[in-house]
């Protein structure tokens, strides 16, 4: 069969399977989705986008598909175009993957909710959205899943609605994202005003792009993919169920940001300003998002700082000009990620809903799959040689310490590094390790294949991954290839220093006894301070204006400086200065007579 | 049904007979009660509650509204919406506010410094200007074979 056909019927096949549980029940009254058929179709996805993916590692076979034409305005196109190159070929196995091992998971995890299939719905909903924004090779539709996935965000997150707490997160989730979407909307504006078209082939130029648009994608990703300064929303995404925060929250939908700027790099890459950003940028969030996480005690908020900043580390890798190296730490880091996610979905239903691990300990007895499958995730995570995260990281380190960058973002990452291997192991310790601090009766227990299976699943991807992605796709750019030694080894070298640390840290919880509060411990814990500074500043100054604007300015001078009360204040004024003249005597009003004549006199005599 | 004229919001209470009568009908105690100032932003004798959130009532009470955190006919903020629990959180933070500013903004100003500083001195691989071999390359390079080349020395990194 010719491969060309082949590819493309294979992809369009995989997202008309995605679609089809969603439209069929419109269609009939019969047919109803279950968690299960949804489980089911994502597999029967998985599978099929086996196909194109295959065919891309053996002949490196890329393609475009137009379908159809928005005719909206004569000279200006708007086509359905799909893009099937490297990155969309790769991510949507990974995807569906990811995506099948967590709602397997969530038929376990999610089964007492009454409205499971609605959550299976939702989930599917995003899924499609997210992969609309992969396949896409135009910034129109682009956009469309970047909406998509921001509304199913807000739906997922504020799952369990009748929470104050998950509600706020929502709003938060919406509203940053909001801030990044003018970012996006800039971009396009300019796009198609100068280059006359939102396609992704034609948005180039040899010359130096200008910094405007570029700052605008920059400003979408920092909104979308939680770098600092816009990043308050994804710890508090927490709220939403863990299913949500393991799909959404740390391997699809926050890594949509870093995509756009994958997909417009050829922009990025003769602006040296905008790729200085980019790394400065993904350096503060690395070190901030891991600093926060040193002193966190719920474990999903740790996971999710850990989101953060290798978030912030894929960021940096956009500023050295390394798009394919962004994206393979983008699958490998789904992989490891994800399994975090379901791993502490699994301890905290098994705990009964406890999430603070200052009340567990000892867990490596009674939940043994999880609890290795949480370290083979934190190994993974801290770049343990030979690991999935070890190729992408380390890569990434390598590169950094052999490029001509700022001095201070590469210390920044290289601390941040270090960090990730301390909380990395703060967890796991007070996690698995140590005495149980939990409640003495919980029957846990992982009987049930539903969770073991999916965990499993991604351990296996976790630690294979990044081989398999490394030997069959060939890198754009020349790696680096010499080195000295300890710039060889320093990702290594540096992960065993955070350890240490840790350890050090540790045992000095145990013997020492230290004081409450210090400032730094302070900084870390309340996140910087950046929460409250910004949330109680900005919305009480924004909502006190606009009431005193559309209440007391529009109502008080519309209604009455305008109308009545404006015109009768003006009548007065002008009444008390004439008044003066209104005295009685006739001395006065003969004077005002030869004033009037005067000047009646002296202007006729002028002409 | 609607309600009687005397429930209804009224104007700015000027006699004392008026103030008591506003703070019955708020339900609220005479020492409490205060109006808003009387400058013709058309508050009435609507009292002036204090800026409190709804964060910070107490969330283990038995309210008779628990999602608003308000027991029936308890006088509402005239910014109601505003200090719910979505919105402004009023509730006071561990750290005191000035203490928060100053520390965030050390930070802020620190990086951005930092960051400054590494542009101006970024990091990279040692370089060093092309060495050739030959003396420079002098043959090559169409030197006299009869002079003495100039002596040339070649350093390693």
């Amino acid at each position: 069969m010719e491969p060309t056909l082949l590819l493309n019927a294979s992809m369009l096949i995989t997202m008309t399977t995605l679609i089809v549980p969603m439209l069929l029940p419109l269609l009939s009254q019969k047919f109803k989705n279950t968690p299960t058929t949804i489980t089911r179709t994502i597999k029967t996805a998985f599978m099929i986008s086996l196909v194109p993916m295959s065919l891309f590692m053996y002949s490196g076979m890329e393609s475009i598909i137009s379908h159809w034409e928005w005719k909206f305005i004569m000279n200006f196109k708007i086509p359905f175009s799909l893009k099937m190159d490297q990155y969309s070929m790769m991510f949507f196995p990974i995807a569906l993957f990811v995506t099948w091992s967590i709602l397997q998971f969530a038929t376990w995890y999610m089964a007492s909710e009454p409205y499971i299939t609605k959550f299976f719905s939702y989930l599917l909903m995003f899924l499609i959205a997210m992969l609309t924004l992969t396949i896409a090779n135009n910034m129109f539709l682009l956009f469309i899943g970047w909406e998509g996935v921001g509304i199913m965000s807000f739906l997922l997150i504020g799952w369990w609605q009748g929470r104050a707490e998950a509600n706020t997160a929502a709003l938060q989730a919406i509203l940053y994202n909001r801030i990044g979407d003018i970012g996006l909307i800039l971009s396009m504006a300019w796009l198609a005003s100068h280059m006359n078209s939102w396609e992704i082939q034609q948005n180039f130029s040899t010359t130096q792009t200008p910094t405007l648009p570029l700052l605008g994608l920059i400003l979408a990703a920092t909104g979308k993919s939680a770098q600092f300064g816009l990043h308050p929303w994804l710890p508090a995404a927490m709220e939403g169920p863990t299913p949500v925060s393991a799909l959404l929250h740390s391997s699809t939908m926050v890594v949509a940001g870093i995509f756009l700027l994958i997909r417009t790099h050829p922009m990025l890459t003769n602006n040296q300003t905008a790729l200085s950003l980019c790394l400065c940028l993904g350096a503060l969030s690395t070190l901030f998002a891991a600093t926060c996480a040193l002193t966190q005690n719920d474990i999903k908020k740790i996971i999710a700082f850990s989101t953060s900043s290798q978030l912030g580390l894929m960021m940096t890798t956009i500023g050295l000009n390394l798009p394919q190296l962004a994206f393979f730490h983008i699958s490998t880091h789904a992989f490891f990620k994800a399994m975090l996610f379901l791993c502490s979905g699994s301890i905290i239903h098994n705990l009964n809903g406890e999430q603070d691990i200052r009340k567990m300990g000892g867990l490596q007895k009674p939940l043994p799959t999880t609890t290795s499958c949480l370290t083979i995730g934190n190994l993974a995570l801290m770049g343990t040689p030979f690991l999935a995260g070890f190729y992408s990281k380390d890569l990434i380190i390598e590169n950094l310490n052999t490029s001509y960058l700022n001095t201070w973002a590469l210390l920044l990452t290289l601390l941040a590094t270090m960090f990730t291997a301390t909380y990395s192991l703060r967890m796991t310790l007070l996690v698995q390790t140590g005495y149980p601090r939990t409640l003495t009766i919980s029957s846990m227990n992982e009987n049930n294949p539903t969770i073991t299976s999916p965990i499993t699943r991604l351990a296996l991807g976790s630690i294979m991954a990044g081989l398999l992605i490394t030997s069959y796709i060939t890198p754009v750019k020349t790696p680096p290839m010499t080195m000295p030694t300890l710039t060889k080894t320093a990702a290594i070298t540096i992960t065993i220093l955070g350890i240490i640390l840790a350890l050090e840290l540790a045992t000095m919880t145990h013997t020492l006894t230290q004081p409450k509060q210090n400032t730094y411990l302070n900084f870390s814990s309340t996140l910087g301070y950046f929460n409250p500074l910004a949330h109680r500043l900005s919305s009480t100054k924004l909502l006190n204006n606009g009431q005193k604007i559309a209440s007391h300015l529009i109502d008080l001078s519309w209604y009455k400086k305008m109308g009545p009360e404006g015109l009768a204040d003006l009548q007065l004024m002008a009444t008390k200065t004439s008044t003066i003249i209104h005295t009685g005597l006739i001395k006065t009003y003969l004077g005002t007579f030869a004033l009037s004549i005067l000047i009646i006199l002296s202007t006729q005599t002028q002409n | 049904s609607e309600m009687s004229k005397d429930l209804l919001p009224g104007p700015y209470p000027r006699t004392p007979e008026e103030r008591a009568a506003a703070a019955k009908k708020y339900n609220m105690r005479v020492e409490d009660y205060e109006p808003y100032p009387d400058d013709g932003f058309g508050y009435g004798d609507y009292p002036k509650l204090p800026d409190k959130s709804l964060h910070e009532r107490d969330p283990w009470y038995q309210w008779d509204q628990p999602d608003m955190r308000h027991n029936w006919g308890e006088p509402m903020h005239w910014d109601f919406d505003m200090y719910i629990r979505n919105r402004v959180d009023t509730s006071p933070t561990p750290v005191p506010w000035h203490t928060m500013r100053k520390h965030f903004l050390v930070f802020l100003s620190t990086m951005l410094i930092m960051f400054g500083l590494g542009e101006i001195y970024p990091s990279y691989r040692p370089v060093g200007p092309k060495q050739y071999p030959f003396n420079d390359l002098y043959l090559e390079k169409g030197g006299d074979p009869n002079k003495e080349p100039p002596v040339v020395t070649h350093y390693e990194i």
